[in-house]
């Protein structure tokens, strides 16, 4: 047995020869006996040298050495490793050596062996009292290593049934004393490990054991960080979903928050448009909180970042201040939330090792103040030991809309507007409706082609270089993305990425330093203004560009000017991001199990942006109003959290203890100068031209301080309890305000550790139960807002030499810390040795005392002030997931992953709220999504207008406004709340190929398009082209059954107040359900002999593409941005590629 | 060792890993009203002229949006606005809000200062006596207008919020007896000369004339009268012989103007009214009823009426606007300032008032003022018919005082000729549309506040 051909080996080192022998000697004799019985006459001679190799191996070699043929039970002998080294053996020798202590026994007949477990034998009974007679207790000492055979530290080996248990040290040593004699399971555990177990026979000698662990393949033991360290799903009490870098890779998107996209159960992505560079918005377990939100549009919270355990992008804001495509989105699905520029651009998804979501108080609540909203962990790419490897991955994809609209051509445009004035019996003229009366009445643009249609590139290399030693790894990687917007003209995002990792670790292994090093940049070109706007030209609006390139401005003596578009091409603005993130990490080893560190991180984000609208953009008619504008915002993250680790075996369990405290500090600065007066418009990339200049600036610091613990006890690997707790002080609050205290405790069962339960469930190979509840909280806000300020009035001349000021806030000091309550219960279910995996997870959290920009009626002299809200939210929800591997052979695999989510959103309560200023926006009881509005019926046959229900179930055509409560007709007519959201993937490999494809589905209640088309008022009234789902479906004549209203063409048609309400009916609001192929991605894997002549150690090729098609029941438009057709749409991305490692 | 040591320093001093230098883009409400140097920077912030953050209706909405409900200007391209001309108005329009929120805006300025120099012992007692009587008359100028829009409007005097968030709609009468009590006490507290250069911040005089107005719309013929003679009399002021030249900086006629000078442009009413370029229809076009009622030869029609005229498909139009204000740039000469009083109202009141106390002969010789100032012959109504006299009056005032502040509007209704000068003029008026829409908005946040008839 292995044990005993490695123990030898140690034994050399540590015991003296002679020792040796006596040992040595009494084995002998001892086997001798013991195999009289044994037949077998062994004469061939068996040479053999195996480390850590599968018993099945061995005898397979043995057999084909000696002629003789096995027999076993395969179950037998599985999962068995053994060490050999046979020199010149007979076939007795050899079967001894491999099989004694392993407990079986072998008979040889004829020219079979069969192996079967070992009796034990009478003889062996003698073997062992004499043993017992001899010696009293041994030790046990020995290393665990992984399979490059480096020293463990930390591992945990523990003596089943017996309260012996210990840690390894820094090499990966272990040391039983004094264990009394017997036959004892062993085992070993280490996170991201396969458990390892060994029976072994303590019989007076001391022994030395050495364990080799394999990595785990089962999800159940990837290790997954979490905050302030790192876990298994197999021994985790918290709600943590991870994505790794094999799910991103595959996605040919450039912004990583895109690539979690229906990835993990709870979490919610929404891109606020297609523009590249634009900023994406996600959500983990729903809206917490209320916001000053307009009617239609729902609060968005959005969690914390850390990027290598750095804060970053607070709030995942917005990083452009000057306008731009990305700026002007509209609605965003109905989202409350600003578009702009993702402040997550600098960082390549290439560089990504894993993103993981923390949902619930047990892994939340370690982020106190910061983590009512969940948190995302992304980690990036460290070295790894071993020869020197150069990657290379190089890839072009091709962009184009997603999901395109129709719009009226010019004949049925002219009809529609046409029967607009027709329907009031109106005389369109010139200022009016010039287009039909000015415009060319056959010209036809098809605008969505000339705005959205054009198809776009991007382009996207990364090379990585890695590799080290077990003391010293380095990886160092650059990438550089180009994606050009599918927009006229030459507008782009490109970006830049350099990122390093160092690790270095002691030769005594005291001592392990991490230092992390990105550095990105991103260019962001695009127009300042256009895009949704121009969607809607008239399909007869004249050139707006002369033969030669120019810009018309006139049309027969019209002024184009609120027509032209091309304009907007030549007011460029442009944005340059920097960011560095750097993360050091340092931890000390005083003693086995006790470690000490600091986490110290440091984050720098600067953005400078200058936008120019030159003359050449204006219309010459007159003077021109030269302008650029200059922006500059730098944005600072201090971060120092010196920790202490402790790890101990205390009774039959693990105990891991973490200590921390956190110093933080955040400064923001950001200031805009605007010039104007230039008189050259090449000038324009300077304010020195300008004759005239306002400058503002705004800033805002924020320190952050904390101390933090963390409690994990581990019980006979069965039963888990895992405290955790957090003292935040916050600079947000004013005094007496700043300290907080936020907790949770979490518990789990591992139930099929239980015997009974693998006794009556044996099929169920992992069942674990288990559950938490914490608080976590949210000091979202901004400086010093909780004393009466005054601001100086920008862009306004001083009044008889004295500079204006004004009042920027209302009076507050009392709003401190909201505070979430979270619940979570979780089951785990293994099943067919964990080949499929099940989770089901039922959380209820509920945000009290929310802080919350509480909106005021303006005759308070502004229109919000800071405050906390008395009102308590609930979000309740089950998630599911699932992972299985459905088919392993040698060539082909099949895994599915699947995942699906369903939240509830209720507002618990709220004292006094028909009292306050949401008393028209929520009802207790009711989700915080809801909408209020009329309840619309449907046309009139006979007089061709709207009609909704009034409050006592009448219809009519001019609703009141208000509640029902305040004498209105409004009543809750939507719930834009996601009903429910997920996602399944499926992997196919065969031999070379692999084949992934994902789908991301969603139902929710939201916006059509006709919300767009009737956003202000009835659609007809101006020179604006509408979708052609439009046509013919208005009702013209008494006795038309339309689907909607006759047209009105002015304000004062009889059809415009009744449009006016159609806006904010329920027949705005439609089902949005879509199920999207996501992600399909096809790669073959070069074949070795090609690569092999090139040099190249491995390689592949790959195919991918992103948002594929969408099967929806929604209408008009992307269902992924419901609400608005004319938003930048999301692309459809199509893309090839190859990777080479070297 | 060093993280024992830190974490054990950081339990003991929390408190100092979280304080933060004074915030660098703002100063607190103490420290802005320190001394009367400092308390200066907000009282200017108060007269301000910046439309988010200065003195309320400079962003000219209030001419642009009761000129349409009057009969003087109408809106040439299809924009909610229209709704103003065409009574269509619902809460949900656009611009309403901006009618009802830039005073209070304003109010809580105004409110800060009062609240803060009074008792300051930083201050000199006369220099709080001054601030307070020129806070008042802004504040009641504001109210003024907020009911004259509005109707009855929550009457708010303090900085609380938590208090005036939950204030109701406030009777006009109410609000009345606030507005004549702040000009009361202004009017004691203010003296006769200008508290600095120009006369670009109320005076005795300023808050004279408001409550003039103030009497005159309330039918308090005596002290209407009163005040006017005494701001005519006392005053100093002289009408401008030149109509083009009352506008300007320095006009010898101005009680009260406005700075006007923006970043882009200069004063609101000249960048709404006067087209942007010479080929452009004008945003603003004069109705036929206000054009009609400028007489032959009138300096007015000439000087303060703008035409342009733009060729179409050769088809020739002409447009005429508002041109009282010339300037569109911030940095044209001679300079302009947004007026808020002038003497020649102040005729206008005195002759209104006089006619309703039968003083007639009074009332045409300050008629006719305002006529040869225009460059018109006297007045030929019949000085012994009061009605005669009137209906001269309110000729003149609509050709004289015609897209300022909302003038027209307000007589047609004070008058009570709004139904029979609208209706005859226009289609669409109802007598609900004489008080204009409580913005939807302000409703949903405050359920106290009661939309007015016509809009629910």
């Amino acid at each position: 047995m292995n044990l005993n051909l490695c123990a030898k080996v140690a034994f050399v080192k540590r015991f003296s020869a002679t020792q040796i022998v006596k040992v040595m000697k009494l084995t002998i004799l001892l086997i001798t006996i013991a195999c009289l019985q044994v037949s077998a006459k062994a004469y061939s001679q068996i040479t053999l040298t195996k480390k850590n190799t599968p018993l099945i191996d061995v005898l397979n070699t043995i057999q084909q050495q000696t002629g003789y043929t096995f027999f076993y039970k395969a179950k037998l002998i599985a999962n068995i490793d053994v060490d050999v080294n046979l020199h010149n053996a007979t076939l007795q020798q050899a079967l001894d050596q491999v099989l004694d202590d392993l407990m079986l026994t072998y008979e040889v007949n004829d020219k079979t062996v069969s192996i079967k477990p070992a009796k034990i034998s009478f003889l062996k009974e003698i073997k062992d009292k004499a043993n017992k007679f001899f010696a009293g207790p041994s030790d046990i000492t020995g290393k665990v290593l992984d399979s490059a055979g480096r020293g463990l530290a930390g591992a945990n080996l523990r003596l089943e049934g017996t309260d012996f248990s210990t840690v390894t040290d820094n090499n990966g040593w272990y040391h039983f004393n004094k264990v009394p004699q017997g036959t004892y399971a062993i085992y070993v555990t280490y996170i991201g490990y396969i458990r390892q177990e060994k029976t072994i026979v303590v019989n007076g000698k001391d022994l030395t054991i050495n364990f080799i662990l394999k990595g785990s393949s089962s999800p159940l033991d990837q290790v997954q960080v979490i905050g302030y360290g790192a876990d298994t799903k197999r021994f985790s009490v918290g709600s943590v979903s991870t994505v790794t870098a094999e799910q991103i890779e595959k996605q040919p998107v450039t912004n990583i928050l895109l690539a979690l996209a229906g990835q993990a159960p709870g979490l919610a992505v929404n891109a606020t448009t297609g523009v590249p560079g634009s900023r994406v918005l996600v959500q983990v377990r729903g809206q917490n909180s209320l916001d000053n939100s307009p009617l239609s549009q729902k609060p968005y919270d959005q969690p914390l970042f850390l990027v290598d355990g750095v804060p970053f992008a607070t709030q995942n804001a917005n990083i452009s201040q000057l306008s731009s495509l990305a700026t002007l989105s509209r609605t965003n699905g109905g989202i409350s939330q600003a578009g702009g520029i993702s402040p997550f651009n600098n960082i390549n998804l290439d560089d990504i090792e894993s993103i993981t979501i923390l949902k619930d108080a047990d892994a939340t609540s370690i982020y106190g103040s910061q983590g009512a909203n969940g948190v995302i962990l992304i980690t990036t790419k460290k070295g790894k030991a071993g020869k020197t490897t150069f990657k290379l991955n190089v890839n072009s994809s091709f962009n184009s809309e997603a999901k395109p609209i129709s719009l009226l051509n010019t004949p049925q445009y002219l009809q529609y507007r046409k029967d607009a004035f027709a329907a009031d019996a109106a005389t369109p003229t010139t200022t009016s409706a010039p287009d039909i009366t000015v415009f060319d009445q056959n010209k036809y643009t098809d605008w969505q082609h000339v705005v959205y249609g054009k198809t776009s590139n991007n382009t996207n290399v990364h090379g990585s270089l890695s590799g080290g030693t077990n003391e010293n790894t380095f990886l160092i990687s650059g990438g550089f993305t180009r994606s050009d917007f599918n927009y006229p003209g030459d507008y782009a995002d490109q970006k830049v990425s350099l990122h390093s990792a160092i690790h270095h670790q002691s030769i005594d292994n005291k001592f392990t330093v991490n230092f992390v090093a990105d550095y990105g940049y991103d260019q962001n070109n695009s127009p300042a203004f256009g895009g949704s706007s121009a969607l809607l030209l008239a399909p007869n609006t004249p050139d707006l560009l002369s033969p030669s390139g120019g810009l018309n401005w006139y049309y027969k003596g019209f002024n184009l000017n609120g027509y032209q578009f091309y304009n907007y091409l030549k007011q460029p603005t442009s944005l340059q991001n920097y960011n560095l993130n750097s993360s050091l990490h340092l931890v000390y080893k005083i003693v086995t199990g006790l470690t000490i560190g600091a986490d110290v991180g440091y984050n720098r984000n600067t953005t400078a942006s200058n936008s120019q609208n030159p003359a050449a953009a204006q219309t010459p008619a007159y003077a021109p109003y030269v302008t650029a504008s200059f922006a500059n915002m730098i944005a600072q993250t201090i971060n120092v959290e010196p920790q202490i680790n402790y790890t101990k075996n205390i009774g039959n369990g693990l105990l891991t203890a973490l200590v921390g405290a956190t110093y933080r500090k955040i400064l923001n600065f950001s200031n805009t100068t605007t010039g104007s007066g230039y008189s050259n418009d090449n000038f324009l990339g300077s304010i020195n031209g300008a004759t005239t200049v306002f400058t503002s600036d705004a800033s805002n610091i924020y320190k952050y301080n904390a101390v933090f613990g963390r409690l994990k006890y581990v019980y006979a690997q069965k039963y888990i309890i895992s405290l955790t707790g957090r003292r935040d002080g916050s600079s947000t609050f004013g005094p007496g305000r700043q300290f907080g205290n936020f907790g949770s405790a979490g518990v789990g069962w591992i139930m099929s550790e239980e015997r009974a339960f693998q006794k009556a469930l044996p099929f169920i190979s992992y069942a674990k139960l288990s559950g938490s509840y914490g608080t976590t909280g949210s000091d979202i806000g901004s400086a010093y807002m909780y004393q009466p300020l005054f601001k100086p009035v920008t862009s306004s001349t001083a009044f008889q030499g004295v500079s204006p000021s004004a009042p920027y806030n209302l009076y507050n000091p009392d709003f401190s810390w909201a505070v979430k309550k979270s619940l979570n219960a979780a089951l785990d279910l293994g099943f067919f040795n964990n080949r499929l995996l099940l989770n089901a997870t039922y959380y209820r959290e509920r945000e009290g005392n929310q802080l919350v920009s509480y909106p005021l009626p303006i005759q308070t002299g502004f229109g919000n002030v800071f405050e906390n809200l008395d009102a308590n939210i609930q979000n309740k929800g089950m998630e599911f997931s699932l992972s299985s591997t459905n088919i392993k052979t040698k060539n082909f695999l099949w895994t599915t992953s699947f995942n699906l989510a369903f939240n509830r959103n209720k507002l618990l309560s709220f004292p006094n709220l028909a009292a306050s200023s949401y008393n028209s926006l929520y009802i207790i009881g009711q989700p915080t999504s809801i909408i209020f509005g009329y309840k619309y019926k449907d046309v009139n046959p006979q007089t061709g207008l709207f009609e909704y229900y009034d409050r006592n179930g009448n219809v009519t055509s001019a609703p009141k406004y208000g509640l029902v409560a305040n004498g209105g007709d409004q009543v809750p007519i939507a719930n834009q709340e996601v009903n429910y959201m997920g996602g399944f993937g499926n992997t196919l490999n065969y031999k070379h190929f692999s084949l992934y494809v994902f789908c991301q589905f969603s139902s929710q209640n939201a916006l059509n398009y006709l919300s767009r088309v009737y956003n202000t008022n009835a659609p007809s009234l101006s020179v604006s082209n509408v979708p052609a789902a439009i046509f013919g479906n208005y009702w013209k004549n008494p006795g038309d059954n339309a689907m909607l209203q006759r047209l009105a063409s002015g304000y004062g048609s009889v059809a415009y107040k009744s449009a006016s309400y159609f806006s904010q009916s329920s027949g705005v609001y439609d089902n949005d359900t879509y199920l999207r192929v996501k992600t399909v991605s096809l790669s073959y894997a070069l074949p070795e002999s090609w690569l092999k002549k090139l040099s190249i150690q491995s390689g592949s090729i790959f195919l991918n593409a992103q948002n594929l098609f969408t099967i929806t029941n929604y209408k008009v438009g992307d269902p992924e941005q419901p609400g608005d057709f004319t938003t930048f749409p999301l692309q459809r991305i199509i893309g090839a590629g190859l990777n080479l490692n070297f | 060792m060093v993280s024992f040591i830190l974490i054990t320093s950081m339990l003991v001093s929390c408190k100092k890993f979280i304080e933060i230098p004074p915030p660098p883009t703002s100063i607190t409400q103490t420290e802005q009203f320190a001394d009367s140097t400092t308390a200066m920077g907000a009282i200017v912030g108060v007269y301000n002229y910046n439309p988010s953050t200065g003195f309320a209706y400079a962003d000219g909405n209030i001419n642009a949006c009761a000129g349409q409900s009057a009969d003087e200007i109408s809106y040439t391209t299809t924009n909610d606005i229209q709704q103003f001309y065409t009574y269509t108005l619902t809460g949900l329009n656009s611009t309403i809000p901006t009618l009802w929120s830039s005073p209070y805006k304003g109010l809580y300025q105004v409110n800060v200062v009062i609240n803060s120099i009074d008792g300051n012992t930083n201050l000199s007692p006369s220099f709080q006596k001054q601030i307070t009587g020129e806070m008042k008359v802004v504040r009641a100028l504001y109210y003024f207008n907020l009911v004259n829009l509005f109707g009855d409007v929550p009457l708010v005097t303090t900085i609380d919020y938590k208090v005036n968030t939950h204030i109701p709609r406030t009777s006009v009468a109410t609000v009345y007896k606030q507005i004549v009590a702040d000009l009361t006490d202004a009017a004691q507290k203010l003296p006769a000369t200008y508290p600095s250069a120009g006369h670009l911040r109320p005076n005795l005089y300023t808050a004279m004339s408001l409550l003039a107005k103030v009497h005159l719309y309330q039918g308090a013929w005596q002290s209407a009268y009163n005040e006017a003679d005494s701001v005519i009399k006392l005053g100093g002021y002289s009408l401008e012989p030149d109509v083009n030249n009352v506008f300007l900086d320095g006009s010898k006629e101005a009680i009260w103007q406005l700075p006007a000078k923006q970043s882009y442009y200069a004063t609101a009413d000249g960048r709404n009214f006067v087209p942007s370029y010479s080929g452009s229809v004008p945003q603003y076009v004069l109705t036929p009823f206000q054009l009609n009622a400028f007489e032959t030869g009138d300096q007015r029609l000439q000087k303060w009426i703008g035409t342009s005229v733009i060729t179409i498909s050769g088809v020739a139009k002409t447009y005429k606007y508002p041109y009282k204000y010339k300037n569109i740039a911030a940095s044209s000469t001679p300079t302009e300032d947004q007026m808020v009083f002038r003497l020649g109202e102040l005729y206008l009141i005195r002759a209104e008032a006089a006619a309703h106390l039968n003083n007639l002969q009074q009332a045409l010789t300050d008629v006719n003022a305002i006529r040869s100032r225009a460059g018109l012959t006297a007045s030929t109504a019949d000085v012994t018919s009061q009605a005669a006299v009137l209906a001269a009056i309110m000729h003149e005032r609509q050709t004289e005082l015609c897209f300022e502040w909302a003038n027209r509007w307000f007589d047609l209704k004070r008058t009570g000729t709004a139904a029979v000068v609208l209706g005859a003029e226009k289609t669409g008026y109802t007598a609900d549309a004489a008080l204009y829409p409580i913005p939807q908005s302000q409703i949903l946040l405050n359920n106290l506040l009661i939309q007015n008839p016509g809009y629910q």
